[in-house]
């Protein structure tokens, strides 16, 4: 991977960010608002679970952001017409959109923290974290684990000018298997799909490090959680690079690139 | 009548090409894919909240099955001057005869039709994949709500379509009227649960009556056991469907004269 590459691509992303920062209002809206139906449907029961559902919101916020951001990100670009100048430079497509991933990941960070002030302000729900260094240890992987599964579909924003599609059909099974806002114990049989996704792994390792008396997923503890979580990211970058390689070379053969 | 039929050609071949353009770029399996994939997902996602707090879980998969129409209709409607703009093609719209309305509303039927059946869908599932029990369910009133529902959430999606003409983007105001319902239309917690401010602006909204009809059907009432007063569900889906689309030839005309007079129809 060029890092010199990766690096300014996030800067140029912050820079198309700043541009024009009402972008972040879309993604954020959904899961802020699954957020207050939590808080709603949770009303009656205990400050833990309460807690479960704000942590629970700022996870499907990232993850609301670095969905949508990556995807637009390509499709942009086809749009603009910048996508074969890009194609063309000595740099591989994957570093560019590696970059601006980790830009839209990191600005998910700010989805999250809105959930958590909306939270206090509004529902003046009290989010004592239990430990505060590893759980915010834990956010910041969480955040890397989002960042490489929309790396690998950054991969078939690519491929497809229908992008739209793929986001809209991905945006609710990480909120679904990621148990950010209902333990995975209660997916029953579907249960076994969670534990394939990084952010599961990153879910509970914050739960563990932010609730007093959680039940983790296994009885391995936080490094467990942590140990899955890496192996699950190096995977999806892998996948991902493989996805890029691949794809690359069969848009080149077929200049199927700039079509939309 | 040249006027009507001239508009009603403008609206009929303004319809052809809106399905010619998205079946151009999507192929219809990833189209239904798109259709029907997230309403699922949603209804059990919800479902499952409702069950690990302790709520009724049928009460919310009927409420998203409804609301699944959020995202079709209000998303794809709302969506169309921002697509106008991005292919470059608003400008050259805005310069023929015929008016902008004729032609957005045109290019709107088929994201009207596609929450009909969005909606229909979700029912079906409701029932076949989600165990929703509808012994008693009254079909034809059912399929008077959905129909109902189409055409009042359409107005809305209408009104919200022409903002985009003059703002750069219309998707941060439909992402809030495609998600609002969750919260304030009793889709997933009944509105009473609400502040006295959010229970009026519910009331505004024809999802809540969608929402309230469509429970009501399921549970075997008929359409005039929902059309006793002019504050049931039936007659309010209707008056807010025509107050929308008047409100949306209105501000149809606003936005784009004030577009046209700023020089903002292209910029997105």
């Amino acid at each position: 991977m060029n890092i010199k590459a990766v690096s300014w691509s996030f800067k140029h992303q912050a820079l198309q960010f700043i541009a024009d920062p009402q972008w972040i209002i879309p993604s954020i809206i959904a899961p802020f608002l699954f957020t207050v139906v939590a808080l709603y449907m949770y009303g009656d029961v205990d400050g833990p679970v309460v807690l479960t559902a704000v942590l629970g919101g700022g996870v499907l916020g990232m993850w609301g952001n670095t969905l949508f951001t990556s995807g637009y990100s390509v499709s942009y670009d086809r749009y603009n017409g910048t996508i074969e100048p890009i194609m063309l430079t000595p740099t591989h497509l994957i570093d560019v959109i590696a970059g601006r991933c980790i830009w839209n990941t990191f600005i998910g960070l700010l989805n999250a923290g809105l959930v958590f002030i909306a939270a206090q302000v509004v529902f003046r729900v009290g989010v004592n974290v239990l430990d505060p260094l590893p759980f915010f240890l834990m956010l910041a992987m969480t955040l890397l684990a989002l960042a490489s599964i929309g790396l690998m579909f950054a991969a078939l924003y690519v491929l497809t000018r229908a992008s739209f599609v793929i986001m809209t059909i991905m945006e609710f099974p990480i909120y679904v298997f990621s148990g950010a806002l209902f333990p995975v114990s209660s997916l029953g049989s579907l249960a076994p799909i969670s534990y394939f996704l990084a952010p599961t792994w990153g879910v509970d390792a914050m739960k563990i490090a932010g609730i007093a008396g959680y039940e983790s997923m296994t009885s391995f503890g936080i490094l467990f959680d942590v140990g899955m979580m890496i192996f699950l990211m190096l995977l999806y970058v892998a996948a991902g690079m493989l996805l890029f390689r691949t794809i690359e070379r069969n848009i080149r053969e077929s200049g199927t690139l700039v079509r939309y | 009548m040249p006027f009507v039929s001239d508009r009603m050609r403008v609206i009929r071949s303004s319809f052809v090409m809106s399905i010619h353009d998205t079946f151009t770029t999507v192929r219809p399996s990833i189209w239904i894919i798109q259709l029907i994939v997230p309403s699922l997902f949603a209804m059990f996602f919800f479902s499952m909240m409702a069950t690990w707090a302790g709520a009724d879980p049928e009460f919310v998969i009927i409420g998203n099955a409804v609301q699944s129409i959020g995202i079709t209709t209000i998303y794809a409607v709302a969506g169309i001057p921002g697509t106008q703009k991005h292919i470059g093609t608003m400008t050259s719209l805005a310069v023929t005869p015929s008016s902008l309305f004729s032609i957005f509303f045109g290019m709107s039927i088929f994201g009207i039709i596609a929450g009909f059946m969005s909606i229909a869908v979700s029912l079906t599932a409701a029932a076949f994949i989600f165990g929703v029990n509808m012994a008693s369910i009254n079909l034809f009133s059912a399929v008077i709500v959905i129909v109902l529902t189409a055409f009042s959430v359409g107005g809305i999606s209408m009104t919200i379509s022409s903002v985009g003409i003059y703002l750069r983007t219309s998707a941060i105001i439909a992402n809030i009227a495609a998600y609002i319902g969750l919260v304030l239309c009793g889709v997933n917690f009944p509105v009473s649960d609400l502040p006295g401010w959010a229970q009026t602006i519910a009331h505004c909204h024809p999802l809540t009556y969608a929402v309230e009809a469509t429970r009501g059907a399921v549970n075997g009432n008929g359409i005039m056991d929902m059309a006793s007063t002019w504050s049931d569900p039936i007659p309010m889906m209707i008056i807010l469907g025509i107050i929308f689309i008047i409100v949306s030839l209105l501000t149809f005309g606003f936005f784009e004269k004030l577009s046209r007079n700023s020089s903002k129809m292209d910029t997105f």
